[in-house]
């Protein structure tokens, strides 16, 4: 069995589903992934960080594909093969970026899809995880 | 405040490392070419220059601390003066040209000199050179990736998705861009480009193509301001600069530039760009309506459907068929980036606020060649950098 680790410690956990670790200012209810000591809503009264998780589903605002490799940091096993990029407003409303699963022809602005766990790049013997998306099932 | 005027400008011609236009040429030589070519057409000479407003590169020069203004200088002579040197990303060019206005239009010096200039490194644009957690450049790139053009990609695909922009319609904007480039001297590709040459361009980022988004150049461009007043021993037309406005994004900003952000409440594109247009406006009291010709910064053809619309220079949604009915070449109703633009000339990062300085005079004075936007009185620029940095000016003759 592959050992599995975050790219990034800290950012996400992968036990009972997928939970990117974030907060919510509780005075304005602005979201904010990664974590953050302070809100930054310039016409929040008072910033009052609460801990959250993100998880769950969301709907595609856009897309596009990362045709050529990126330059570093970004990591991947070799060879390079291009990946879909997505722009997704999750269900509890964060806007975020993130890898997609699937194929650039299967992808449509709207569409639902889900947060997952997988693996980004490897490094010895380690498999180097992130947040990606994939197509909602049962819709 | 001062009026304040632009006297002479210069450029160096954009080119890539190695080849016949810039070779080996380092940023200094290529600023020194600019600068000695703007003192020339201003019938200025150097110790009559009283400050230096100077772009800060990330990339070459500067000697790594982006004190590009002091090699300027040091290669021109050092006269003691006063240096400042600006950073904001894409818009140190602009930024540089703001407080060199400012200085002037608020009486500090009479005379400045702006200069702006870059040697890029090959290939992509690497945003952050640190691997820290804590840097969100960093955890974008290495959690998920996305280089600039995939990020340009990501508001094409959506234009597409709310207008029904084609990409056909976006290879036609560089068709467009590249037959304003021929007969430019300093621009780096001067042939024009057919539709289906761009078509067959690859993606770089689906659905952006290698012709659709602007390589990455070097060039150099200068200009020399000072109060009208001055002005009279040198010229009896300057250009006048109505106003020069810098601002950065605002927290309701719609664009997917870090990891996440909230889910915002409407279409709120390019905050940064869109304040320091309209404050351009507003501060000059001149409406989109009377702007001759624009300067944008199209990274990708993208960009010069979006600001316009973003801007109010024309309705949401207009731009492709203002496109193809011709009215953004410079004969049309909105001129577009006449001097080919970003597209024509790579992007030599910080010079190009300076460099839209110097097109705009050029065309403002007539002396645009076969680009020549017809009767041109008002000219807009913009720059957007990193950051959410922006600029904007207002010339007129």
């Amino acid at each position: 069995m592959e050992n599995h680790s975050p790219c990034v410690p800290g950012l996400f956990e992968d036990q009972g589903g997928v939970h990117l670790l974030g907060a919510r200012c509780v005075t304005c209810g602005t979201p904010y992934f990664p974590r953050q000591a302070a809100c930054r809503n310039p016409h929040c009264g008072e910033s009052k960080m609460e801990d959250c998780s993100f998880s769950g589903r969301g709907t595609v605002w856009s897309y596009s594909v990362a045709d050529f490799s990126p330059p570093a940091p970004f990591k991947c096993d070799p060879p390079f093969k291009p990946y879909v990029i997505a722009v997704v407003d999750l269900e509890n409303g964060l806007r975020i970026v993130g890898q997609m699963m699937n194929e650039f022809e299967e992808m449509k602005v709207g569409a639902l899809v889900e947060l997952v766990i997988d693996t980004l790049y490897h490094e010895g013997d380690v498999a180097r995880t992130t947040w990606k998306f994939k197509p909602a099932g049962g819709h | 405040m001062r009026e304040v005027v632009v006297v002479g400008v210069g450029m160096h011609r954009f080119g890539k490392t190695g080849d016949s236009v810039v070779g080996t040429k380092s940023v200094t030589e290529l600023c020194r070419h600019a600068v000695d070519m703007a003192l020339a057409d201003a019938g200025v000479k150097w110790k009559q220059i009283e400050a230096v407003s100077a772009a800060s590169s990330r990339f070459s020069g500067g000697k790594g601390w982006g004190l590009n203004g002091n090699d300027v200088v040091e290669n021109v002579g050092s006269t003691g003066i006063p240096i400042y040197n600006l950073s904001a990303g894409c818009a140190a060019g602009g930024n540089a040209f703001n407080v060199g206005y400012s200085m002037v239009a608020g009486g500090i010096y009479d005379m400045m000199l702006v200069v702006g200039g870059e040697v890029m490194p090959k290939g992509m644009i690497q945003t952050s050179g640190v691997e820290e957690a804590t840097d969100p450049e960093f955890l974008r790139q290495r959690c998920v990736g996305i280089p600039g053009p995939a990020f340009w990609a990501t508001l094409a695909r959506r234009r597409m998705h709310d207008y029904g922009t084609t990409e056909e319609q976006f290879a036609k904007v560089t068709v467009k861009a590249r037959k304003c480039s021929v007969g430019n001297p300093y621009a780096r590709f001067q042939k024009e480009v057919s539709i289906a040459e761009v078509l067959a361009s690859p993606y770089v980022s689906n659905p952006l193509r290698l012709f659709e988004i602007c390589p990455v150049s070097n060039g150099a461009a200068a200009a020399i301001i000072c109060t009208r007043e001055k002005a009279r021993q040198f010229t009896a037309k300057p250009i006048t600069v109505a106003t020069s406005t810098v601002a950065t994004m605002t927290f309701e900003d719609a664009l997917p530039r870090g990891l996440a952000g909230p889910v915002p409440a409407g279409a709120s594109f390019h905050t940064e760009a869109r304040g320091a247009v309209l404050k351009a406006f507003e501060k000059a009291g001149i409406g989109p309506k009377e702007v001759s010709f624009t300067e944008l910064q199209d990274n990708t053809c993208y960009y010069e459907l979006a600001f316009p619309e973003e801007w109010g220079l024309c309705e949401p949604g207009e731009a492709e068929r203002l496109l193809e009915a011709g009215e953004t070449a410079p004969t049309g109703r909105m001129p577009i980036n006449p001097s080919g633009g970003f597209v024509s000339f790579g992007e030599a990062t910080t010079a190009m606020g300076v460099f839209q300085i110097a097109e705009t005079t050029w065309q403002l004075r007539g002396q645009a060649g076969g680009r020549q936007v017809p009767d041109a009185k008002v000219g807009l620029t913009q720059t957007l950098g990193l950051g959410g940095n922006a600029t904007a000016a207002i010339l007129k003759r």
